[in-house]
């Protein structure tokens, strides 16, 4: 298991490399200057110029990858242009944001639409049935800033119940800051419960079909046993190999959401360095978000045996 | 006990009464910042939103007033020397720092020496080194109420210069601000706010500065007097424009300064919200390549122009809060006068007979636009429409700020919807619109004798030859058109309705000072 462990890690290096040289080259092959862009329209030649040469952007291209490279080979992902503050302190800070959040809503998700899948599964072609899958594509269907604003406008504006804007750190009181993480996450729990409903649901519907179930069935085992003991076992594989697929894909950043309920995550940093031009902080968050993509369909890879002991790490 | 009750119910009555009667306790006043700032260092790493906030808590020898003159701020007055080469500063008395300490000309003199320094990075400096406007010679201090600034050629830019809010207002800050390695830690300035928390993409908060030595005049600008009435003011982060009007309908935010044109009608319907619209000095243009294949022919540029109802795009584009203004003066100016209000009148007929004599014959022309500034889509979306009437076919591309800001820069355009931020002299209007575009590709009008004769603008302090030749320029401009301005642009801030003493200016920066929560 160890030996399997470390070489899917050292397996990620060449990986990263690519990803890092990818977006280095994307970066600075997308027009806009960082630095005309912080000097603004007053700027002329000479100002921009003599600002590139202070931050090192006017050397060659593979001397600027190579310096960055170097780098983060000791864990320094640079400057960011626009504050001048540490890159990876700020990745961090900012994740802490998004992990919370996409963590909480995807839990949440699967405990809804695992037995949701389930009860559909067992139900198929019946109003129950019908419903859930209803419900699932509606889910699926509606873009996540509509909710999330419909929501804030409901639960905030209309009732008053939830803050409309601005965050405030859990470690600095669980209760107001979970007061400005409600909707978020409710948001981020629906949409991902769509997703994940329609995938527990079809597995399910595959493993039923299959001969021990009836077996099972046949001798008169309870059905919820049926379902709990040998359904849910072998169909919750799947899932869990989109749920990590999921959770890799959000902690990358919900930019739209954060940008809605004003959250300082990782996502709204990606996008305001974008727009910024802002080269190291995207190309650190976009490093991170690689490194965590990785790291969780490892975990996934290492968990599924779990759940199917066809399946070996090996 | 019974017996002492009624003794103390008249001094607990009294003390509900006082109480009542008591200012009210620890007010914030909650401000929307559509994005975080830079940094608290003035004038070093900064934008309009950077500005914003740090000019609330350093204040600078001058300072803009409401006209957009130059008036003193930390200085009690300013003598100009004959040879318009000396500018002396008298100190005001009783001036103290954030951290207690009084301003001495010593202040003054190190800070000047910070900003001069090369490792400030301090955006101005090319404006006072000789690359720029002057070169700074000397800035000396005969004794500790006096700073004596020498130049090396006359200026009529110079305080003006100083007074810029990109330059942070040329900020005075206790050398406290450093920390003991030289860096910048957080500016200990003068201003009626000091500095509290930086929660950074969150909110930036000030807190009042109970020490702060206002003037005696009325307030002007970032001048006069100045009272902070509530005990905080927090900037909140919010990027999102929804999101900011549901803060603001919720009461969680107080005043949203740059409330987009096209919200006005919904604003102005609720009863708890109240609006103030500012005429801005920021120009909203549509520039001209003078050197492209098609647009080098001043027949097809002023077809252009003459296709467009200039006075309908304003009103339309700034949903009927500005008015139509074809001169780079702005209309706040002091220079605005009869001859700028002189401007384009839409003749289509015209418009096809300079086309035909042109040889246009349905070219395609690019129009660049972006959603950032939405005026500038919105403004592209009319020209087309309008251009289309007289035979021209335009085509409208949508970048990002920084993509259009890249080929602004480098003068790869056809037309270009822009906007420019506030420049608060005509001349420096001009300035950045003229220039030799070999050299800054991003000019676009490049006229050597138009240029000589802003030179002399931008120097000489008379203001009838200042007033003489932006009458010129600006017919020159209407004659040339390198570029079709349309409108200054208001600033429209909606502030909740216990807000008071909140007011615009031309500027579009807010001022936190003498506003109050009722």
């Amino acid at each position: 298991m160890l030996g399997y462990v470390l070489r899917r890690l050292l397996l990620t290096l060449p990986t990263l490399l690519l990803v890092a040289l990818a977006v280095f080259t994307l970066m600075r092959l997308i027009p806009g200057d960082p630095v005309q862009l912080m000097l603004g329209d007053r700027a002329d030649d000479a100002q921009v110029a003599e600002q590139r040469a202070r931050m090192g952007l006017d050397a060659p291209l593979p001397l600027q990858f190579g310096r960055w490279l170097a780098a983060v080979a000791k864990g320094d992902l640079g400057q960011s242009i626009t504050d001048q503050q540490p890159v990876l302190p700020l990745i961090l800070e900012r994740f802490r944001v998004s992990a919370v959040i996409v963590l909480v809503a995807v839990a949440l998700a699967t405990l809804l639409a695992v037995p949701a899948g389930l009860v559909a599964a067992w139900q198929q072609n019946r109003p129950v049935d019908l419903f859930i899958v209803l419900g699932a594509t509606l889910l699926l269907s509606v873009p996540s800033f509509w909710l999330g604003l419909l929501l804030l406008l409901f639960f905030g504006l209309q009732l008053g119940w939830l803050p409309v804007v601005g965050y405030a750190p859990l470690s600095d009181g669980f209760a107001a800051g979970a007061a400005y993480l409600v909707l978020p996450i409710v948001t981020l729990t629906l949409i991902e419960t769509g997703v994940l409903t329609r995938m527990a649901r079809a597995s399910a519907i595959e493993v039923q079909q299959l001969e021990y179930v009836t077996h099972a069935r046949a001798k008169g085992v309870p059905e919820w046993r049926v379902l709990a003991r040998h359904v849910l076992p072998n169909a919750f594989a799947p899932t869990l190999t989109l749920i990590g697929l999921v959770l890799g894909n959000l902690l990358g950043g919900i930019a739209v959401l954060e940008t809605v309920f004003t959250l300082p995550g990782l996502g709204r940093l990606l996008v305001d360095a974008i727009y910024a031009r802002d080269y190291p902080v995207v190309q650190g968050v976009l490093l991170f978000t690689a490194t965590i993509y990785v790291l969780i369909n490892l975990l996934v890879d290492l968990l599924y045996p779990l759940f199917d002991p066809r399946v070996s790490v090996q | 006990m019974t017996r002492l009750l009624p003794a103390f119910l008249p001094g607990l009555l009294a003390a509900w009464l006082v109480a009542l009667a008591s200012p009210a306790v620890a007010q914030t006043l909650r401000v929307r910042l559509n994005a975080d700032i830079r940094s608290t260092d003035p004038g070093v790493n900064r934008d309009a939103n950077t500005d914003a906030v740090v000019l609330h808590v350093v204040e600078g020898l001058v300072a803009l007033k409401e006209d957009t003159t130059v008036g003193p701020l930390l200085a009690s007055k300013v003598d100009v020397s004959a040879d318009g080469k000396t500018y002396t500063f008298s100190l005001r008395d009783g001036v103290k720092f954030h951290n207690g300490a009084l301003l001495t000309a010593d202040d003054v003199l190190w800070s000047w020496k910070r900003f001069m320094d090369p490792a400030t990075n301090w955006r101005c400096l090319s404006e006072f080194d000789g690359r720029g406007l002057v070169k700074l010679l000397a800035v000396e201090s005969p004794n500790p109420k006096t700073v004596v600034f020498r130049i090396d050629s006359p200026s009529a830019l110079f305080l003006a210069t100083m007074a810029r809010m990109d330059c942070g207002g040329s900020g005075i800050v206790h050398r406290s601000s450093l920390g003991t390695d030289g860096k910048w830690v957080a500016p200990v300035g003068t201003g009626p706010f000091k500095l509290g928390e930086w929660k950074r993409g969150q909110a930036i908060e000030l807190l009042r500065f109970d020490d702060y030595a206002a003037r005696s005049e009325p307030m002007s600008g970032y001048t006069g007097a100045k009272k902070a009435e509530v005990e905080r003011v927090r900037f909140m982060i919010i990027p999102d424009s929804a999101a900011a009007k549901a803060a603001l309908y919720s009461n969680a935010v107080d005043i949203i300064t740059d409330a987009p044109s096209s919200d006005f009608a919904e604003l102005k319907a609720r009863t708890d919200i109240k609006l103030d619209a500012s005429p801005s000095m920021g120009l909203n243009a549509l520039l001209l390549q003078t050197r492209d294949p098609l647009l080098k022919d001043v027949r097809i540029r002023r077809a252009l122009a003459l296709s467009l109802d200039t006075e309908e795009l304003a009103a339309s584009v700034s949903e009927g809060l500005s008015k139509r203004n074809n001169s780079a003066v702005p209309t706040t100016s002091p220079f605005y006068g009869a001859v700028q209000a002189n401007g384009f009148k839409r003749d289509l007929a015209e418009a096809k007979r300079l086309l035909a004599a042109a040889g246009y014959s349905g070219q395609p022309i690019k129009l660049i636009a972006n959603k950032r500034y939405g005026s500038t889509f919105d403004s592209a979306v009319l020209v087309q429409s309008m251009a289309q009437a007289a035979g021209l076919k335009i085509e409208i591309e949508v970048l990002d700020w920084a993509t259009q800001l890249d080929k602004y820069g480098k003068g790869d355009y056809q037309l270009m919807s822009f906007t420019y931020s506030a420049r608060l002299d005509p001349a420096l209007n001009f300035e950045m619109l003229m220039g030799p575009k070999d050299k800054q590709p991003r000019k676009v009008w490049d006229n050597p004798d138009a240029q000589a004769r802003l030179a002399v603008a931008l120097d000489s302090p008379d203001r009838a030859l200042r007033q003489s030749i932006f009458d010129d320029l600006h017919k020159r401009m209407l004659d040339e058109v390198p570029a079709i301005v349309f409108y200054n642009g208001i600033e429209l801030a909606a502030t909740r309705r216990n807000v008071a003493g909140y007011k615009g200016w031309p500027t579009g920066q807010p001022r936190l000072w003498n506003v109050r929560l009722q």
